[in-house]
């Protein structure tokens, strides 16, 4: 209870703090917003553009001899070939797997796609299955991501067609008429072609289920925008909860120099209880903070972080992974005087190294990309990358993992030097 | 007054490497009183104070408070005590009801029983109207009220002040000199460390000296005078550089100490009515004016003096 109580006193000390308040909900939003209006402008659809991702796909599929005019791999490229999606992809094709993947391990290609050789067999076939390979730059995760939606956007046409084939066939059945295969593969190809119409017409703005009278409204730059937003927030709302899990830890150096962590310890309190309450100040102040923002960002904005687990997954990860770091660094900390360089130079040099301030630049060099994974921020931005292009728990579970023992191992150092030094 | 031990210390040693800060001291405080440790700075005073209050361990030996040792039983300690410290120890972006709320809980204070006793305290040290407002805006004084209303929440047996009048102005000093009193009053133990001696003086049933880490002097003040026995204490303002002259007075035949501070010189004598004239002599053949006189009963100034060779503020 009194851990709790030493937390929450924290916890009211910083948000009565105005500095700190401006540092953890005020500047990331701000800074975001300056991007957000500089670089996409309301209602000018110019300026900042997703960039083109390029993709090698590889056709294996093999249709089968009885239904000679479906094609869905066919139909597939050409959807990806589409002139609607021509600003975002660029597509080619590769004679074989092997040289898609070469193609995406040496760079020349963010992404390969690998359409099986019964993708069309078994989207006509009641219980046979097929998969499409994906694979990715795992240093990307904007544009795979996009290339997977759409792919799974397609194949979700598939999958009613043929469910929409199966149920004509069970009800002619029951009135005991024989359904020509013929007749089958047309009600496949004009629920398939509905469904993928369906998809490319969303990117339009309107559902061709309905009409619409008010005039079309545009809605892919809009989307743009926020798809920039996101990134540029990504990498402003990591350096700040990174600032505030030390700001936050900054504070038992604080007290130690004000006289009240002394009195503290002259109450009946264990040592371990007082160290704690101040741990756990400084998780619960990065909850806050990273739940303001979220939302925030979300309602100013219109980001969308991705799927609730995921953004839930990633939360606990961070939330660790920031905590740890700040009680790390503050753990070297002698005074205050040292607080404030100290803080501000290992968290900018950190930051930059974790590839937080160039978050809206694509193609970076391959050593720099790999070289943000040796720290916990370019871990959390990868994650949080994925989350925003819609990657699922399994899509950022290795990132939230990583981020948690990164920030299990910080905190641990830093909690034993702490209690070392004030045993 | 009541003889049963609130504090008995024993053999209490805190050594820093080399630097022998606390060395061997030894005295009992009695259950109700006010014991006071006077010294100057650096005397060993507020690391003696840290020991008793169980933030840092004894290199050597060990004290009871209220009959738990400070080694084994901190916890026990802890509660029984409540401990004001020199340096005000607040959070100033915090009220003085969330303080008081706050450390009341670091006492195990909880509920109608905290709200109840933060009540009573705020009425205590007067900022029953302030109570509301950041300490942030509070004056010197009434952060030092806050500051010793803390140490009261709990209603300790024992409460250790530790130079609660430094570098606060005299009607302050005042209040919480007459607030000491009061508390004694109504039956709390006092620990009250000082280099003010009329401080010392004034509250104290006894008085434990300190110089270098270590007790030279242990009584009542009474007591304590006694150990000067019939010497004068003479004081003298002069003008002048008083090195020049402090030599040929302590060479001087009658005197037994001296020691200068600023223009105030301070002599301890056989017989005043002899020895004033040959420090008049001193001072001429010294070229220093001697500007004003006075001639006192010694005092735990003089105490110091005696056993020392030096001033009490040196």
């Amino acid at each position: 209870m009194k851990m709790l109580d030493i937390a929450l006193k924290d916890l009211l000390r910083y948000l009565r703090t105005a500095f700190l308040v401006v540092m953890m909900f005020v500047v990331p939003l701000l800074m975001t917003g300056i991007f957000y209006f500089a670089f996409g402008g309301q209602g000018s659809s110019a300026g900042f553009n997703v960039p083109v991702t390029r993709v090698q796909i590889v056709n294996l599929d093999r249709p089968p001899a009885q239904s000679s005019r479906l094609a869905f791999g066919e139909m597939l490229i050409e959807f990806l070939q589409h002139e609607k999606l021509a600003t975002l992809l660029q597509v080619t094709i590769a004679p074989d797997g092997a040289s898609a993947r070469e193609a995406v391990k040496n760079r020349s290609a963010e992404v390969a796609v690998i359409i099986p050789a019964n993708f069309t067999s078994a989207a006509l076939t009641p219980g046979e299955g097929a998969t499409i390979t994906i694979v990715q730059d795992p240093a990307r995760t904007l544009g795979p991501g996009i290339v997977k939606g759409l792919i799974s956007q397609f194949v979700d046409g598939l999958v009613g067609a043929k469910i929409a084939a199966s149920v004509v066939m069970e009800q002619f059945g029951q009135r005991g008429i024989a359904v020509q295969a013929d007749t089958l593969q047309n009600v496949a190809v004009q629920y398939a072609a509905w469904a993928v119409a369906q998809g490319q017409s969303r990117g339009e703005g309107k559902n061709p289920a309905l009409e619409l009278e008010a005039p079309p409204r545009k809605v892919e730059p809009a989307s743009e925008k926020t798809v920039v937003a996101g990134l540029i927030m990504t990498g402003m709302m990591l350096f700040f909860v990174f600032y505030t899990g030390a700001g936050t830890a900054e504070s038992i150096i604080q007290e130690d120099e004000e006289g009240t962590l002394a009195r503290l310890f002259t109450t009946p309190t264990l040592h371990s209880v007082i160290l704690g309450g101040k741990f756990i100040g400084v998780f619960i102040t990065i909850i806050v903070q990273l739940i303001v923002l979220l939302i925030a960002s979300a309602l100013a904005f219109g980001i969308h972080w991705g799927e609730l687990p995921a953004v839930v997954l990633l939360s606990i990860g961070l939330v660790v992974a920031a905590a740890g770091f700040g009680v790390f660094v503050m753990s070297f900390v002698k005074n205050m005087r040292q607080a404030g360089p100290v803080v501000g130079g290992v968290l900018t040099l950190s930051g930059m190294v974790g590839g937080l301030f160039t978050t809206g630049i694509q193609n970076l060099p391959a050593a720099y990309e790999t070289i943000q994974l040796l720290t916990p921020h370019g871990w959390a931005l990868r994650g949080w990358k994925l989350a925003l292009a819609g990657g699922g728990v399994s899509d950022v579970l290795l990132p939230a993992l990583v981020m948690l023992a990164m920030g299990a191992v910080y905190f641990a150092v830093g909690a034993f030097l702490f209690r070392k030094r004030f045993a | 007054m009541n003889t049963q031990r609130a504090i008995e210390v024993q053999d209490l040693h805190k050594d820093y490497g080399e630097i022998h800060a606390v060395q061997g001291i030894s005295f009992d405080v009695c259950t109700g009183e006010i014991f006071s440790l006077l010294g100057p700075n650096g005397a060993g005073k507020t690391t003696t104070l840290a020991m008793l209050s169980c933030l840092l361990e004894p290199t050597k030996g060990d004290a009871l408070v209220m009959g738990h040792s400070i080694r084994h039983e901190p916890m026990a300690v802890k509660a029984a005590i409540g401990v004001i410290p020199q340096e005000i120890a607040l959070y100033a972006d915090l009220s003085a009801r969330e303080n008081l709320s706050f450390w009341g809980k670091m006492y195990g204070l909880r509920g109608t029983a905290l709200r109840e006793r933060v009540d009573e305290v705020l009425g205590i040290i007067g900022l029953a109207d302030r109570q509301k407002g950041p300490v942030a805006k509070f004056s010197g004084g009434m952060k030092r009220r806050l500051n010793i209303g803390i140490g009261l929440l709990h209603k300790p047996q024992i409460l250790f002040m530790d130079e609660p009048t430094v570098g606060i102005d005299p009607q302050s000093r005042r209040n919480i000199l007459d607030s000491v009193k009061e508390l004694n009053r109504q039956g709390m133990t006092i620990l009250y460390t000082t280099h003010y001696m009329e401080e010392a003086q004034e509250l104290s049933d006894h008085i434990a000296i300190m110089d270098q880490g270590k007790v030279i002097a242990y009584g009542t003040h009474e007591e304590l005078v006694k150990i000067v026995g019939e010497l004068d204490r003479i004081d003298l303002m002069i003008s002048g550089e008083s090195e020049r002259v402090l030599e040929q007075w302590r060479a001087t035949a009658g005197v037994h100490q001296a020691s200068a501070e600023d223009k105030k010189v301070t002599l301890l004598v056989d017989d005043s009515n002899l020895v004033l004239p040959r420090l008049f002599e001193a001072a001429v053949r010294s070229g220093v004016r001697i500007t004003a006189v006075e001639i006192a009963e010694p005092n735990l100034e003089a105490v110091f003096l005696h056993l020392t060779g030096r001033a009490l503020r040196d």
